[in-house]
């Protein structure tokens, strides 16, 4: 209470340099959580924007200096999250806290520069994590294309089991059928359906849920798995083999360069001149077009109409937004929008966007998966969190290290909460997609779909 | 406007007066006092009407805005008053409705101006309870509901930010409800401090934990007629020390808490505070001398008047009346002075003061080098403009009200130090002023109406003019009614 080092579970003390997108989203969410939060920004108005709506608590100085990180409390802080635009000062702010306090610390670096020396970082100066959301979110747009029928994939389990987002067309096997049905005839063997969002909401199904066309349907299962699945559904697979990505910045690069790994024909619009050079330097594979992105008519000289994926990433959300809209008018390639801002959620959901990612949830989710575990030194952790449809529903992996209520029991003795579901229980690297009749055991790991908040513990599904 | 969640918090607010109206229930079991019935049909009251407003309806949207935050403060200030006045009345110990709703704000703006003429007549449970109203006031109601009650969302600073004195509120760790809870802790562990060192001098109980209340909120409401005056010196001298402490910045009482003593004494605001007493202390002990004639009695007496009038508590040794000009004259400018910022005094506030003095230097140096840029600092922190400004406004809203207060009474014809004291010491929530409400006198003779305007300058002074200012603009108003007929309309 006194601002003393607390007990587990208590909640951390966490002091965040930088009141930017990703400082104010970390902030919102881990204040939620009921972590003690200091935030420091140099600039006063954002300190007061942030302790204006959230409980937490703000200092106005350079988060670099021992004295301000003094202020802020760094003696008793468990936790410390550099985010603010400069990799460099995100990377002094972390060395400086180290030496003050006993602490991890979490730094958000960007710059492909220091992309190779992340695990120099970690070991050398201590870090407990490295967060580039911009490589982040292109490993996820090199998933969604080599599986482009998917909205979105994440991987689980060191990639045993992928969570593949799809959305249903009409006249599908899946229409108007329950999920009990489909189970019966066969369609679902070694594949679960997690969440299913319809009209803005987000259910988690039970047997009578019956599927409509224009669902949004999220479903996990292994990659070969989801791959048979979706051909019995009838979508086509196959990765795309051309690319176009508009603005060759740090996400455009990153994209071009994973893409361009696992084989696909990869051109970048850019219309800086120097920037398009160093581009060409740094990615010989590419195809660089020094020209305006927005213009259709470079567009279409560029063969928007044929390209198997449109992924625009300048640094402009309208601009994305608009682009998008152009590319699924104009042509059938699958198209990636990647937004900065979540502001006009409503609105956005509403248009054909393809896939749309959300980078600063991509990089808050990695620190909150994190900071859940690091509160949870002692039971039953969380391994992995990941947030579904714009965070409207969570993925948590669970590892059961002890006996518990929920452990030895078979799930259909089980009362769990509503809104709630287990995917899959992973035995020593076996993947099981549980039946009323499994148990939990010592050791697995367990994944749980749901739409609460905040869940901690495996217990916590328990109604 | 968020109408419903500002009925929540009210409702709140009226649980935990019958909460605390339960106490005096306890004084009355103890000295077998039947007044203690009437204190325990108030608390049901409060209770029932308190769960009935905030349950009728949940609110949708818990977010409470700046403007929210203040009319939820200054609505929760009345009603707390329009209740606590409700036992003085009904015992028939205070006949007057008005009269007992003067002496409850009183009571709970720490003012400390009675209209009693003889408080000895009063049962020990309403002497409690006067006293009692001090110690809950001089925190805050609402810094208490924070403790206590859980309300989710961050944006309940502004409640916080209504009712704390001071030009700049912030927390003293990250959660606003363990900062409330420390600022009670430190409040409570200094009270009972008090009550210890009282009853080692020897002084009966009942009056060692009514004074100590008292001197805790610097309100000032004693159990004789003579205040201070007659018990022993090493009481008076204890009393003397804790309202210097209880006037001191609470923030700076969280670093000896954590164990870091030598920063107290680095906050410039306490710095300021404490020379400021000494220097008036020692201008008016050699202005007094002659009248006492003995250096002892002289300090002792100055000392205990010059704290009691800066930290706004109000308490009295001696008759300051019969002292020289200069001396009062001193006293009075303590009285606009007032504590520091974040203690649970009133008055201006010495922060406000030093940084106005430090502009004034300012634009003086701007005179000579015109061109010249200079960062006013304070606590070694350079001052943003808009801190500057909010003080600028504060001072002439101030000015405002007390020429309009003072001219609004100044139509019952008393003496003009009477009338300007008056208001001083109502809207700086001291108490006793000079003359005819100077420490011997009280608050009786003025008629109706200016008791009102003085019960709204209590307030006023105690949430800091904005909160008030903005609850009665017809803009606000006019919102609570429309809101309020509709939720009405809707029930239908």
């Amino acid at each position: 209470m006194f601002g003393k080092k607390k007990e587990t579970g208590e909640g951390l003390n966490i002091i965040i340099v930088g009141g930017g997108k990703v400082g104010t989203t970390l902030v919102e969410q881990l204040a939620q959580e009921g972590h003690d939060i200091t935030i420091i920004d140099h600039d006063s108005k954002v300190v007061e924007g942030i302790t204006n709506t959230y409980d937490a608590m703000g200092i106005i100085g350079n988060g670099a200096s021992y004295s301000t990180q003094v202020e802020a409390g760094i003696e008793n802080a468990d936790l410390f999250i550099a985010v603010t635009n400069s990799d460099e000062l995100n990377l002094l702010c972390c060395t400086v806290a180290k030496r003050a306090g006993n602490l991890a610390a979490i730094a958000r670096v960007r710059t492909p520069d220091y992309s190779n020396e992340i695990d120099y970082f970690i070991e050398k100066l201590g870090l407990a994590m490295i967060i580039n959301p911009d490589l982040v979110s292109s490993r996820v747009i090199a998933k969604i294309l080599t599986l482009p029928m998917a909205l979105d994939v994440t991987s689980f389990s060191h990639g045993r089991v992928n969570l593949v987002r799809i959305e249903i067309p009409e006249n599908n096997p899946l229409c108007d059928k329950t999920i009990a049905q489909v189970g019966r005839e066969g369609l679902i063997q070694q594949t679960v359906i997690c969440a299913i969002e319809r009209d803005g909401k987000v259910f988690i199904p039970s047997g009578d849920f019956i599927i409509r066309k224009g669902d949004i349907l999220s479903f996990a299962a292994s990659l070969r798995e989801s791959r048979n699945f979706l051909k019995k559904l009838g979508f086509k697979t196959g990765q795309v083999k051309t690319c176009i990505i508009v603005g060759g910045g740090r996400a455009g690069y990153y994209a071009a360069e994973l893409l361009i790994r696992s084989g696909i024909d990869v051109r970048i619009i850019e219309i800086d001149k120097s920037r398009c050079e160093k581009l060409s330097e740094l990615l010989p594979d590419a195809t660089i077009i020094h020209g305006d992105g927005t213009s259709e008519e470079l567009l279409k000289e560029e063969g928007i109409e044929d390209v198997g994926a449109f992924i625009p990433l300048t640094g402009i959300d309208e601009e994305n937004i608009l682009l998008s809209l152009h590319a699924k008018k104009v042509s059938k390639a699958k198209v990636i929008t990647r937004l900065t801002r979540n502001n006009f959620m409503e609105v956005v959901s509403g248009l054909d966007l393809g896939s749309v990612l959300y980078p600063k949830y991509i990089t808050s989710e990695a620190i909150i998966a994190y900071v859940r575990a690091k509160n949870n030194t002692k039971g039953c952790n969380i391994e992995t969190l990941y947030h579904m449809f714009d965070s409207r529903a969570e993925a948590i992996e669970f590892k059961i290290e002890q006996p518990g209520p929920v452990v030895d029991v078979p799930l259909s003795k089980l009362s769990l909460k509503k809104d709630l579901l287990i995917a899959y229980i992973n035995r020593n690297g076996k993947i099981i997609i549980p039946k009323g009749q499994d148990t939990i055991k010592v050791g697995d790991m367990v994944m749980i779909v749901t739409i609460h908040k905040g869940f901690r513990d495996v217990q916590d599904i328990l109604a | 406007m968020n109408s419903s969640m500002i009925r929540v918090i009210l409702g709140h607010v009226l649980k935990i007066e019958a909460a605390f109206l339960l106490l005096p229930c306890l004084i009355a079991l103890i000295y077998r006092e039947e007044e203690g019935y009437i204190y325990l049909c108030v608390a049901g009251g409060c209770a029932l009407f308190g769960a009935f407003m905030s349950s009728i309806k949940k609110p949708k949207d818990t977010a409470l805005y700046l403007k929210e935050g203040c009319v939820a403060t200054a609505l929760s200030w009345i009603l707390l008053s329009l209740f606590g006045a409700l036992p003085f009345c009904i015992t028939k110990e205070i006949p007057s409705y008005v009269d007992s709703l003067f002496e409850t704000i009183s009571g709970f703006t720490t003012t400390g101006a009675s209209i009693l003429t003889d408080v000895e007549k009063l049962s020990y449970t309403s002497l409690f309870w006067r006293s009692f109203t001090h110690w809950i006031g001089g925190m805050g109601v609402l810094v208490f509901l924070l403790a206590v009650i859980p309300l989710s969302g961050g944006s309940n600073i502004n409640l916080m930010r209504a009712e704390s004195p001071g030009p700049s509120v912030g927390k003293l760790v990250p959660k606003i409800k363990s900062s409330a809870r420390i600022l009670y802790v430190i409040y409570f562990i200094m009270t009972t401090a008090e009550m210890g060192f009282l009853m080692l001098g020897g002084m009966n109980p009942f009056h060692a934990v009514t004074l100590s209340l008292g001197t805790a909120g610097t309100g000032g409401f004693g159990v004789l007629n003579s205040s201070i005056a007659s018990y022993s010196p090493y009481c008076k001298w204890v009393i003397t020390v804790f309202m210097i402490l209880f006037g001191v910045n609470f923030n700076a009482f969280y670093f000896i808490l954590i164990g870091k003593v030598k920063k107290f004494f680095e906050v410039e605001e306490v710095r300021w505070y404490l020379g400021i007493i000494a220097a008036a202390i020692l201008l008016i002990s050699i202005n007094v001398y002659s009248i006492y004639g003995n250096v002892a009695a002289t300090v002792q007496d100055t000392a205990f008047q010059v704290a009691s009038i800066i930290t706004t508590t109000g308490y009295s040794t001696a008759d300051f009346n019969t002292w020289p000009m200069f001396s009062k004259v001193i006293l009075v400018m303590l009285m606009f002075i007032g504590a520091c910022a974040g203690s649970t005094g009133g008055g201006i506030k010495v922060s406000r003061i030093v940084i106005m003095l430090k502009t004034v230097k300012k634009e003086l140096n701007n005179y000579s080098h015109p061109k010249s840029i200079k960062k006013i600092m304070f606590e070694k922190k350079a001052l943003e403009h808009e801190v500057l400004r909010a003080i600028n406004v504060y001072l002439i809203t101030f000015i405002i009200i007390f020429t309009t207060s003072f001219t609004l009474i100044s139509l019952e014809n008393h003496d003009f130090t009477t009338t300007f004291t008056a208001v001083a010491a109502t809207i700086n929530n001291i108490g006793p002023g000079l003359e005819m409400v100077g420490p011997t006198g009280n608050f009786a003779f003025w008629g109706d109406f200016s008791k009102i305007i003085l019960m709204l300058d209590m307030l006023a002074g105690r949430l800091e003019l904005f909160p008030l200012l903005i609850l009665f603009s017809p803009k606000v108003l006019k919102e609570l009614l429309y809101d309020n007929l509709k939720l009405s309309v809707s029930n239908k």
